[in-house]
C-alpha cells in the first residue's frame, strides 16, 4: 500500500473547493493587513521575549515573498524551528527552554546529545515510575478487586516513560520498533499480556543496536512467538505465519521472496517453543475466585524461556533464497540479514519514520552504504538520517501527521503538564491508537490515515477532557507566568508550533483569549486551541 | 423548493464572502428545522453498502461444497457435514450459522459469487487487501475503487454523507482527495464537546478553533486534507445529530459493534442523508487456529447483523434502495492445518443481497481437484466483474474508466 505524501494530498482539490479556498485566502489576506496568508514561512515572535508585552507576531522578518513553488529542498531556516523539528522527530517534542538550548548547538552536537543517551541519567523517570507502582504483571482485579487493570497500566507506564524520560530517542526507537515488529496484546492474550512489556523492554534494549541482534531476539521473543503462532508450528504442519511476516514486514518487503521461500523457511521455525509455567493446575479446594486469582498469579510469575523441541522440529534440508542446507530459524534470519533487500527496506523505513515518507532512491543508497559499512548498525543509520540535509529540509518540516501518542505526549512535554495518564485511557479512544494494540501485524498505517472526521473529534474531545476534567482547567506550567493575552498566546505558539502560524490565526487566538478570564481558565483555553490547530496535527 | 444541497451551497457562498464555517452549519440546521426533517430527497437513492470481512474469509466454509469428495478429504476436522449445511443448489450449501442469509436466498434476494479472485493471487493480507481496495491487481490506478466512484457521484452536488464509513479512519477503497468521507463510530461522540458534552458548533471556543482551520493555507502541508476533514466533520456531525434524534430502529440489532455499526448505516439511509456508498468492517477472519469455533461465531455475527439490517430497511421502506456487498482479501487454503485452522488462500466467495438483487449462484464453481499454488482454490471470476456489476448495474456509473477496462457484468442486479 503506497502511502500518499502530503504533496499528492494537495493535488486533487475539487474545483469548487479551490474556488472557495481562494476566496477564503483573499478574505484572510485582507484581515491580515494585506499579508498573503498562503506563504508558509518560519516566522516567530522572538524566542526569549515571547512573553514580553507587545511582542506580537507582526514582525515576520525576512520572508521570502510569495514564491509560487518554493524549493522543498531548501533548509529550514529558523534556528528554533530547526531545534524543535529535531526534538519532535528524534523524541517527543521539547519545552521552549529545551528547544532554545538545542538551538544553541551545532548539528552534530545536537544529534549526538540525543543519540548518545546511554550515559544520560534517567533517575527522575525511574523515581516517578516507582511511585506510580503500575501493575505490569498480573491480570485480573485481585481478590479485593482493587488491582489496577493490567493493560491500562501498561499503556500508562509507557506513556509516562515517553512524557518524562530524559532519553527521548530511546523511547522513540522503542515506539518505532513496536510499530514495525508488531505484536497485539489482544492476540497474545490477556493472561500473557506482561510478555508485551518484556517485548517492549527488548525493543528498548536494542533501540540502536545491530538489526541482526534485534531480529534474532524478536524471533524468540515470547509475545512474538505467541502472536504469530510460532509455538504451534510442527514438522508435520509448519505454520507459515511468522516466516511470512518476518520477510514481508520485518526485513525484506514483499516481492523479494517466493511462496516457496515462505514454506521452506516455515519448516526451519518448527519446534520452536516456550517453557511452560512451573505449575499450571491450581490446588484443590479453592473457591472459584481463589482459583482465578491463583491462575492470575501463575501467569504473572511465568517467565518463559525459548527452547527447541527436536521432536517437533523439521531437521531436513531446506532451500531458501537460493541456498540449500539443514537450516534452523537462526540460519533463516542470518540469510535474510545478508540480503540487500533487507538493508534497503529497513533504512527506508527508518528514514520514513524520522524524516519524510517516500525518500528517493539516492537517499536510500547513501543510507544502505552506512548500513553495510557499520555492520547493520541502527545507531549509525539513525545518525546518518538525523545529520542529512534531507532531514533538515522543508520537505521534512511538518511532513508527517502526528499520531495520537505523539499528539498527547508532545502536549505534555511542551507544556510541562503533570499527568498520570488516566484521562487518555478514559477519553482518548476516539483518536484511534492504543499502545500494545496496533490494528494488525503491519502496525499503524499512519500518515493520512490518522486524520478522519471521526478522529478529528476524537482529538479535540480528548483535549476537552484532558485540559478541563469535570469542567475545571488543569495547570499548564509553561503558560502560568504569562500575564498578558498576547504573551500567553505567543508562548503557546512558540512551544507547540514553532510560532509558525498564519497571522490571522494568531489574531484570532488573541481575540478569543482576551474574552476568557485570566488565570488557569485562559491558559487551558489557549492550550486547547493551539493543540487543536491544524499546525499542531503535523510534526 | 430549495433543496438542502442548494441551502448548503448557499452557506458556502456566505463563507466565501467572509463569514465563518458556522454560517454553513447554521444554514444546514436552519434548513432542517424549517423542513421538519434533515434533508430533501436526493436525486438517486440507490446505495451500496460494502462489508469488509477482514483477515481472509474461508469461502469453503461459507458456501460449502458439502458433497465434493475433495472438500471432505481436505477438511477431516473442519469440514461441515453435508446434512448440516443449509442447502442451496448444485450441491452447495450455506454455513449452518447463516440462517438469515438462507431466508434471503429462499426469497430470491441473495446472490453468491463463487471463485472470486484475480490473476497472480497475492497471499499477503496487506497486498491483497490493497489490490481489492484499489480495484487493480497492477496497482496502477489512483486511489480506491469507491473513491473513484464517489468522484463521479459527487459532481456538482456535495452531500457530506455521499460516502459514509462506520469506523475510525477512512478505508482505502473510499480514499480520494476529492471527496471527504465521514467516519463515525458512535454518534454520541461525533461532534465537538465542551466540558464533556456535545456543544453547539457556534460555541465561542469551537468557532475560534474553526477559524484556525480556515486560515491554514491550502498550499501548506496537508492543507487540503485538513480543510476537507474538518469541514466534513462539522457539517456531517450536525446532520447526524439531527437524524439520530429522529431515527428508531424497527428491529433489535445484535449487541455487537458490527450490529451497532449497521444500525448507524441504516440511520443514515432512513434519515435520507444522501448516502450512496457505505462501508463497514467485520474483522477476525484470519483463522490460522481454532477455526471451528471462531469462524462459526463470525458467521453468526455476520448473519445476525445483515439480517437485522435488511429487516430494518424493509420496515422503513428502504430495502429496494440498498445493496449489500461483502468482500474479503482472499479465501483460505483448502487443506486444514495442524492447529485446527487454515492458512492464507486464494479464490473465495462473496455475497450480494437486497431487494435489488437477482438471487442465485454466480461465477463457475472452482474445481477442487485442480488446485493452484500448492493447494489453493483457483479463481474463476475476476473480482472486477463484481465491481463492474455494482458500479454500472446498481449505482449507474459507467465502469470502464473507473476500472481501467471493460468487464462483463455478472447479472445479479435485478432488472
Amino acid at each position: 500500500m503506497d502511502e500518499s505524501t502530503n504533496e499528492t494530498a494537495g493535488m486533487g482539490l475539487a474545483r469548487r473547493r479551490r474556488t472557495r479556498r481562494a476566496l477564503l485566502a483573499g478574505v484572510a489576506a485582507v484581515a491580515a493587513g494585506g499579508t498573503a496568508a498562503g506563504v508558509t514561512v518560519l516566522a516567530r515572535s522572538g524566542g526569549q521575549e515571547a512573553g514580553a508585552p507587545g511582542s506580537t507576531a507582526g514582525q515576520r522578518g525576512d520572508l521570502p515573498t510569495a514564491a509560487p513553488t518554493p524549493d522543498p529542498n531548501r533548509p529550514i531556516d529558523d534556528p528554533l524551528a530547526r531545534a524543535a523539528h529535531l526534538l519532535r522527530r528524534a523524541g517527543w517534542g521539547g519545552s521552549l527552554p529545551e528547544i532554545e538550548a538545542f538551538a544553541q548547538l551545532g548539528r552534530d552536537e545536537a544529534v549526538d546529545r540525543l543519540l548518545e543517551f546511554g550515559a544520560v541519567d534517567n533517575a527522575s523517570l525511574d523515581a516517578r515510575i516507582a511511585k506510580e507502582a503500575f501493575n505490569l504483571t498480573t491480570p485480573g482485579r485481585g481478590l479485593d478487586g482493587k488491582r489496577p487493570p493490567l493493560i491500562r497500566d501498561m499503556q500508562r507506564w509507557w506513556l509516562t516513560r515517553m512524557a518524562y524520560t530524559a532519553r527521548p530517542l530511546e523511547e522513540r526507537m522503542t515506539y518505532i520498533w513496536h510499530g514495525l515488529l508488531t505484536s497485539q496484546v489482544s492476540q497474545v492474550g490477556i493472561q500473557a499480556a506482561k510478555q508485551m512489556v518484556r517485548q517492549n523492554e527488548l525493543f528498548r534494549a536494542h533501540a540502536l543496536g545491530r538489526y541482526d541482534d534485534l531480529l534474532q531476539a524478536v524471533s524468540k521473543d515470547p509475545a512474538m512467538m505467541l502472536y504469530l503462532n510460532t509455538i504451534e508450528s510442527t514438522q508435520a504442519h509448519p505454520n507459515e505465519n511468522y516466516a511470512r511476516e518476518l520477510m514481508e514486514l520485518f526485513s525484506m518487503g514483499e516481492g523479494n521472496y517466493t511462496e516457496e521461500d515462505v514454506r521452506e523457511s516455515a519448516r526451519a521455525f518448527t519446534g520452536w517453543r516456550l517453557t511452560r509455567p512451573a505449575r499450571e493446575r491450581p490446588p484443590e479446594g479453592l473457591s472459584e475466585r481463589e482459583r482465578d486469582e491463583w491462575l492470575n498469579q501463575m501467569w504473572a510469575a511465568w517467565e518463559p524461556e525459548f527452547q527447541l523441541q527436536p521432536r517437533l522440529h523439521d531437521a531436513g534440508t531446506k532451500t531458501f533464497l537460493g541456498r540449500t542446507g539443514n537450516f534452523g530459524g537462526e540460519d533463516i534470519v542470518r540469510i535474510i540479514m545478508e540480503q540487500p533487500a533487507t538493508g534497503r527496506f529497513i533504512t527506508r523505513r527508518l528514514f520514513s519514520e524520522l524524516a519524510y515518507r517516500n525518500p528517493d532512491e539516492e537517499t536510500v543508497d547513501r543510507l544502505v552504504d552506512v548500513w553495510d559499512a557499520s555492520g547493520h548498525s541502527v545507531r549509525e543509520v539513525v545518525r546518518a538520517i538525523l545529520l542529512s540535509d534531507e532531514f533538515w529540509s522543508m520537505r521534512a518540516y511538518r511532513s508527517l501527521v502526528r499520531s495520537p501518542v505523539e499528539f498527547a505526549v508532545g502536549a505534555v512535554r511542551a507544556l510541562g503538564i503533570e499527568t498520570n495518564w488516566l484521562t487518555i485511557e478514559q477519553s482518548g479512544a476516539g483518536m484511534d491508537q492504543r499502545l500494545f494494540e496496533p490494528p494488525s501485524v503491519a502496525g499503524w498505517p499512519g500518515g493520512e490515515t490518522w486524520l478522519s472526521s471521526g478522529t478529528f473529534f476524537g482529538r479535540v474531545n480528548f483535549l476537552d477532557a484532558f485540559l478541563f476534567p469535570r469542567g475545571r482547567p488543569i495547570a499548564i506550567p509553561a503558560l502560568e507566568g504569562q500575564t498578558t493575552v498576547q504573551g500567553m498566546v505567543d508562548a503557546a505558539l512558540n512551544a507547540l508550533v514553532d510560532g509558525n502560524v498564519a497571522e490571522a490565526s494568531r489574531e484570532a487566538l488573541y481575540a478569543h483569549a482576551g474574552t476568557v478570564p485570566a488565570g488557569p481558565e485562559r491558559a487551558a483555553t489557549v492550550a486547547y486551541l493551539v493543540l487543536a490547530s491544524p499546525e499542531y496535527q503535523l510534526i | 423548493m430549495l433543496s438542502r444541497r442548494d441551502f448548503v451551497k448557499g452557506g458556502v457562498a456566505l463563507v466565501s464572502i467572509g463569514t465563518t464555517a458556522q454560517s454553513l452549519l447554521k444554514g444546514a440546521v436552519a434548513f432542517a428545522a424549517q423542513n421538519g426533517s434533515a434533508v430533501a430527497n436526493p436525486a438517486s437513492k440507490k446505495a451500496l453498502v460494502l462489508v469488509q470481512l477482514a483477515g481472509g474469509n474461508d469461502g469453503l466454509n461459507t458456501l460449502v461444497p458439502a458433497s465434493d469428495p475433495a472438500y471432505r478429504s481436505a477438511r477431516p476436522a473442519l469440514g461441515i457435514a453435508e446434512d448440516a449445511v443449509l442447502p442451496l443448489s448444485e450441491g452447495f450449501g450455506l454455513n449452518p450459522a447463516l440462517t438469515g442469509m438462507k431466508g434471503l436466498w429462499d426469497a430470491g434476494k441473495l446472490a453468491v459469487v463463487r471463485g472470486v479472485g484475480y490473476p497472480g493471487q497475492n497471499y499477503s493480507h496487506f497486498k491483497s487487501m490493497a489490490i481489492w481496495q484499489a480495484g487493480d491487481p497492477k496497482m496502477e490506478l489512483d486511489n480506491g475503487w469507491l473513491g473513484r466512484t464517489l468522484e463521479k457521484l459527487e459532481s456538482e452536488e456535495h452531500d457530506p454523507f455521499l460516502g459514509f464509513n462506520v469506523g475510525a479512519s477512512t478505508p482505502e477503497e473510499m480514499r480520494t482527495p476529492k471527496v471527504a468521507v465521514p467516519s463515525v463510530r458512535s454518534p454520541e461522540d461525533y461532534g465537538v464537546k465542551v466540558n464533556g458534552r456535545l456543544a453547539d458548533p457556534g460555541h465561542a471556543r469551537t468557532a475560534t478553533m474553526l477559524k484556525l482551520y480556515e486560515q491554514y493555507p491550502a498550499a501548506s502541508p496537508y492543507g487540503a486534507l485538513l480543510e476537507t476533514t474538518v469541514e466534513t466533520a462539522m457539517s456531517s456531525s450536525r446532520l447526524l445529530q439531527e437524524v439520530d434524534r429522529a431515527y428508531a430502529p424497527a428491529v433489535e440489532y445484535p449487541d455487537s459493534s458490527f450490529g451497532s455499526g449497521l444500525s448507524l448505516l441504516a440511520e443514515a439511509i432512513v434519515g435520507d442523508l444522501g448516502m450512496r456508498v457505505g462501508h463497514i468492517t467485520l474483522g477476525g477472519f484470519d483463522t490460522h487456529n481454532n477455526q471451528a469455533t471462531e469462524h462459526t461465531s463470525l458467521m453468526e455475527t455476520l448473519d445476525a447483523g445483515l439480517t437485522a439490517f435488511y429487516q430494518d430497511l424493509v420496515a422503513h421502506g428502504k430495502a429496494d434502495d440498498v445493496l449489500v456487498l461483502t468482500w474479503s482479501e482472499f479465501g483460505r487454503r483448502v487443506a486444514e492445518n495442524a492447529n485446527g485452522g487454515t492458512d492464507h488462500g486464494a479464490g473465495s466467495v462473496l455475497f450480494a443481497l437486497g431487494n435489488g438483487v437477482r438471487g442465485g449462484l454466480y461465477g463457475d464453481a472452482p474445481n477442487l481437484a485442480a488446485l493452484v499454488d500448492d493447494g489453493n482454490v483457483p479463481y474463476t471470476t475476476d473480482f472486477r466483474r463484481v465491481y463492474a456489476t455494482v458500479i454500472d448495474g446498481w449505482l449507474g456509473v459507467p465502469h470502464e474508466e473507473l476500472l481501467g477496462q471493460r468487464w462483463d457484468q455478472l447479472g445479479f442486479i435485478a432488472a
